[in-house]
């Protein structure tokens, strides 16, 4: 990862086949209680031929974040790496923050494991909050701080199609480059032989 | 499948989907039942531009990512794949020189298909004849094709001629034996290929040796057992060991008995009185309301499972049903075999938690108390003369050393370990191992010929050597029919063979004739009878030498003149919306001791017209969150609550004639009488003649919540209504599997 990244998430709608992998990895990971949706699939137009299509939605990590500039409390702080994470102790639940998210991304417990009720949860990229880093209390209000493990979020590494993608901005769009310019130019796979490779023809 | 070409089993694998042009799908929805599998038919779109066409009477998650769609009317597959035979022939599409060196009765195809106009199949399928005819066009001239197929097209009285159909329609294409091509039929979970391999079917020994007492000699002697104490202690004698037994669809019939009305039986003059189930969850079984007959008349049930099997829940019988935990895969190890017929070995993550057993432990335990220990784990110490055997490197060891017919020799335990401890030197896509695994493909898709054989990831190819995994069709139906050769034509054996044209399979007596060679008298001495019972494996070590395969070199064979239906026919479901049709394609006559049970064909789609009372199409189907009969899914918080209730998938026109509201409740009534009552999802992904009901769900039977009968602490995260209420009466003629996926219903508001 360069110096410069910033982290984002990439949903391909031509691969989502909205298996919902990556949800329930991301509920399974970080314990989440029921009914708190970090990340969702959403189908659009479902069982209508040629306009059905699914998506990945999570916390978009906004470099500019609209959840951010509006909080009371000034509850966020965006890391250097892009991730736009928030302090549960500082939170007060007002849910400012869901008005102001152009994704839906906040999350509003009831009860449970998340500590206070209401105070808001969301996709934190898997790197945990402003504890200290794996501790058991992060763990407890934030759920796994796998970027700290040098480890790809869970959502993305659990998804089956490799729709849903996660990393420096600048590593995505080359993965997705490279998807665009394979088109129509074979498989990828090892050469094995002339013969393979021409035909009889050769 | 095996009846036209040798073996019953994916000839390609999910990765070489990926070299496709074309990819049409029967009946399967891999973007819902393998999402991981799914990637490679996303990937060939990405990369090949290949086009996805889905045949499927609902529009699945994988018709979302197809290029064409064709909402066919359930039961009709072999009208659709005429149809399109009909416009290959008639183009001249086909593969001619494939088809006269490799195919044997291709000409009653082209007849019958002859009669399968664009209009008329319309009228039959439901499929726009434009559609069909632009499909057909799309998919013959993309080369190579593959061909998909699942439960949709198997679960039907038709099933199995169904699945002779589809590779009669990539043989007409020369799509056989080339990558990209195949019949790449999906397994449903995991292991499948592996316990259909290892017999867990009532008709044949392990590896598909069939029952007859050579084949029972040949499984004494290399399980190290008396021949004669397995006919007379372990059956009746030695008449019923040669007789197929009961089927899981079929069971419950065995305990009942023919009572009350029900099929009768033939079981040596008595009915089941013991069911013993492992890892089988009884709500995926057709007829719930037959089965919870059966169970209920049990004397003993027993059913080990790592999470409580439906069937405790479901019977009413309140004493002699044994619930025993089960470990799950996570606390053993040993082999699976993938859709691909390739192994892995698995290793164990922890022990057994708190009173859980392995499968095999329950099994050794069981075997003890009943006596039979010493000669049930007899096969494993052979090989090494042993006192002790070490489980499951001795199992594997003793699998390879004794299945020749699917060609296991290869599979030692040793070998499969390294593979799968080296898996990151495999390719992706072709399977071929790299550096150290050189010359081998990834977990040793049988046949697997010899201990240093590489596998065989793609079936049929001529165009790989024997030793790179080539092959022809195997010879398994003789010599010759109706005075025609039934081995493969000149020139089309398998590249660097030293037998350039067709060539039986090999015996002690052909060995040196066919391969051309002299065998030493003490190779002579050795030799096995022929390359299936050969433990000396003299014949395929000579065979790899000569680059011949040991099966033989024949033609499948479009014709099977031991069916009832020799070539394909269609004929309607039992029961049937086309009542019209019904007249024109009737089903069977009826079949008696099918299977050990008399079964109704004719006599029950004429009992009355369905279509009158029960007009709409029920289709059944699975969840992505879901697998098989959901009992472990069910129990997890995070996938129960992305379905937490049974529903049905309903259209808005449809359920308004109802009266019913998208979320209400709604009645399902079945031909057989019985119920269920389940939530009303309106949905477009099924017409106005059709409703989509998951199979995943267990707990409520006919409108009543079993769920208190859960032990304590054992109630799943989700109930509902088993499907397999409603499923309707029918099964294949050859094979027993249910009908599951072309019955009728008829609905009204709850």
């Amino acid at each position: 990862m360069s110096e410069n990244a910033r982290l984002k998430f990439y949903c391909d709608e031509h691969r989502c086949i909205s298996c919902d992998g990556c949800s329930v990895a991301c509920a399974e990971a970080h314990e989440l209680p029921a009914g708190i949706n970090r990340r969702k699939v959403i189908t659009m137009n479902e069982g209508i031929i040629g306009l059905e299509y699914s998506l990945s939605i999570a916390c978009m990590h906004c470099t500019d974040a609209p959840c951010e500039q509006v909080c009371p409390t000034d509850c966020f702080y965006i890391r250097e790496d892009g991730i736009v994470l928030h302090d549960k102790e500082k939170c007060i639940g007002c849910a400012y923050c869901l008005y102001a998210c152009p994704f839906g991304a906040p999350q509003f417990p009831s009860d449970g494991a998340f500590g206070i009720k209401g105070v808001m949860d969301k996709c934190t990229m898997c790197a945990g909050g402003p504890e200290e880093t794996n501790s058991h209390k992060e763990r407890e209000l934030y759920g796994q701080n796998r970027i700290a493990e040098g480890k790809v979020p869970v959502c993305a590494a659990m998804c089956s199609t490799k729709a849903l993608l996660v990393g420096d901005s600048a590593e995505i769009s080359d993965i997705y480059r490279e998807r665009v310019l394979s088109v129509g130019h074979g498989v990828k796979t090892q050469p094995y032989g002339w013969s393979t490779a021409y035909g009889s023809k050769i | 499948m095996a009846n036209t070409w040798g073996y019953g089993a994916m000839t390609n694998s999910l990765g070489d989907i990926q070299n496709s042009k074309a990819i049409i799908i029967f009946g399967a929805n891999p973007a819902v039942n393998h999402p991981v599998g799914f990637q490679h038919f996303l990937k060939a779109k990405e990369r090949n531009n290949a086009k996805i066409i889905v045949i499927d009477p609902v529009f699945t998650k994988t018709a979302a990512k197809a290029d064409h769609y064709c909402r066919i009317r359930p039961g009709t597959d072999i009208p659709f794949m005429y149809g399109m035979l009909h416009l290959i022939f008639k183009n001249n599409w086909q593969d001619d020189k494939f088809i006269n060196d490799r195919v044997y009765g291709m000409e009653d195809i082209m007849e019958e298909a002859k009669k399968w106009n664009p209009k008329k199949v319309e009228d039959v399928t439901g499929v726009p004849a434009d559609q069909l005819i632009q499909i057909t066009k799309l998919y013959a001239q993309s080369n190579p094709g593959t061909l998909i197929w699942a439960m949709g097209l198997t679960q039907h009285t038709v099933g199995s001629s169904n699945t002779r159909l589809a590779p009669i329609l990539q043989l007409s294409l020369g799509n056989m034996g080339v990558e990209g091509g195949g019949t790449n039929i999906l397994r449903g979970h995991d292991n499948v290929q592996g316990a259909t391999d290892m017999c867990c079917l009532s008709h044949t020994l392990p590896g598909y040796y069939g029952l007859s007492s050579g084949s029972w000699k040949y499984f004494a002697k290399s399980w190290g057992v008396d021949y004669n104490w397995l006919a007379t202690k372990r059956f009746k004698n030695e008449e019923w060991m040669g007789k197929k037994g009961f089927t899981l669809s079929r069971w419950w019939a065995g305990v009942l008995d023919g009572k009350d009305g029900n099929d009768q039986i033939h079981n040596a003059g008595t009915n089941l009185k013991n069911l013993f189930v492992m890892g089988n969850g009884i709500t995926s079984i057709a007829q719930q309301a037959k089965v919870k007959e059966g169970l209920d008349n049990l004397d003993m049930i027993v059913l080990c499972d790592p999470f409580v099997n439906e069937a405790a829940i479901l019977t009413d019988k309140q004493d002699d049903v044994f619930i025993l935990p089960a470990a799950t895969q996570f606390e053993t190890s040993g082999t699976v075999v993938a859709t691909n017929r390739s192994a892995q070995w698995r290793t164990k993550v922890v022990e057994p938690m708190y009173e859980s057993k392995t499968d095999h432990d329950i099994m050794f335990e069981l075997a003890k108390r009943l006596g039979f220990y010493d000669e049930y784990t007899a096969g494993m110490k052979i090989k090494e003369n042993k006192k002790d055997f070490t489980w499951p490197e001795d199992a594997s060891d003793e699998i390879a050393r004794i299945i020749k017919t699917i060609g296991l020799t290869g599979w030692t335990a040793k070998r499969l370990k390294k593979h799968t401890e080296n898996w990151h030197m495999f390719d992706q896509i072709s399977g071929r191992g790299y550096g150290e695994m050189k010359g081998e493909y990834y977990g040793l898709p049988w046949p697997v010929w010899t201990e240093t054989h590489g596998g065989s990831p793609l079936l049929y190819n001529i165009n790989r050597s024997v030793k790179d995994g080539g092959m022809g069709f195997r010879n398994r139906f003789g010599l010759e029919h109706d005075g025609q050769d039934l081995l493969s034509g000149k020139g089309s054996a398998p590249k660097d063979s030293a037998n350039k044209d067709g060539y039986p399979e090999i015996t002690a007596k052909n060995i040196e004739k066919v391969l051309g060679i002299k065998l030493t008298a003490d190779e002579k001495k050795r030799i096995g009878k022929n390359w299936k019972v050969d433990t000396s494996n003299i014949i395929a070590e000579k065979c790899m030498e000569r680059g011949m395969a040991p099966y033989g070199n024949a033609k499948a064979r479009a014709k099977v003149w031991t069916f009832p239906d020799q070539i394909p026919m269609h004929r309607e479901p039992l029961h049937s919306p086309r009542q019209d049709l019904v007249k024109k394609y009737p089903s069977y006559q009826d079949k008696s001791n099918h299977y050990r049970v008399d079964t109704k064909y004719i006599s029950k789609q004429n009992e009355q017209d369905w279509s009158k009372d029960f007009p709409i199409n029920l289709v059944t189907g699975r969840l992505v969150n879901m697998n098989g009969a959901g009992m472990e899914n069910r129990a997890s918080k995070y996938l129960a609550a992305l379905s937490p209730e049974m529903f049905c998938s309903i259209h808005p026109d449809l359920a308004g004639k109802h009266g019913i509201r998208d979320g209400s409740m709604m009645w399902i009534h079945s031909p057989e009488g019985t119920k269920i009552k389940v939530k009303a999802n309106y949905s477009h992904s099924v017409s106005e003649d059709r409703i989509f009901i998951p199979f995943h769900f267990a707990g409520h039977f006919q409108g009543e919540d079993l769920s208190h009968k859960y032990p304590k602490g054992t109630k799943p995260y989700a109930v509902g209504e088993s499907a397999n209420t409603v499923t309707n009466y029918g099964y294949d003629i050859i094979t027993q599997i249910p009908e599951t996926k072309g019955g009728l219903c008829r609905i009204e508001y709850a």
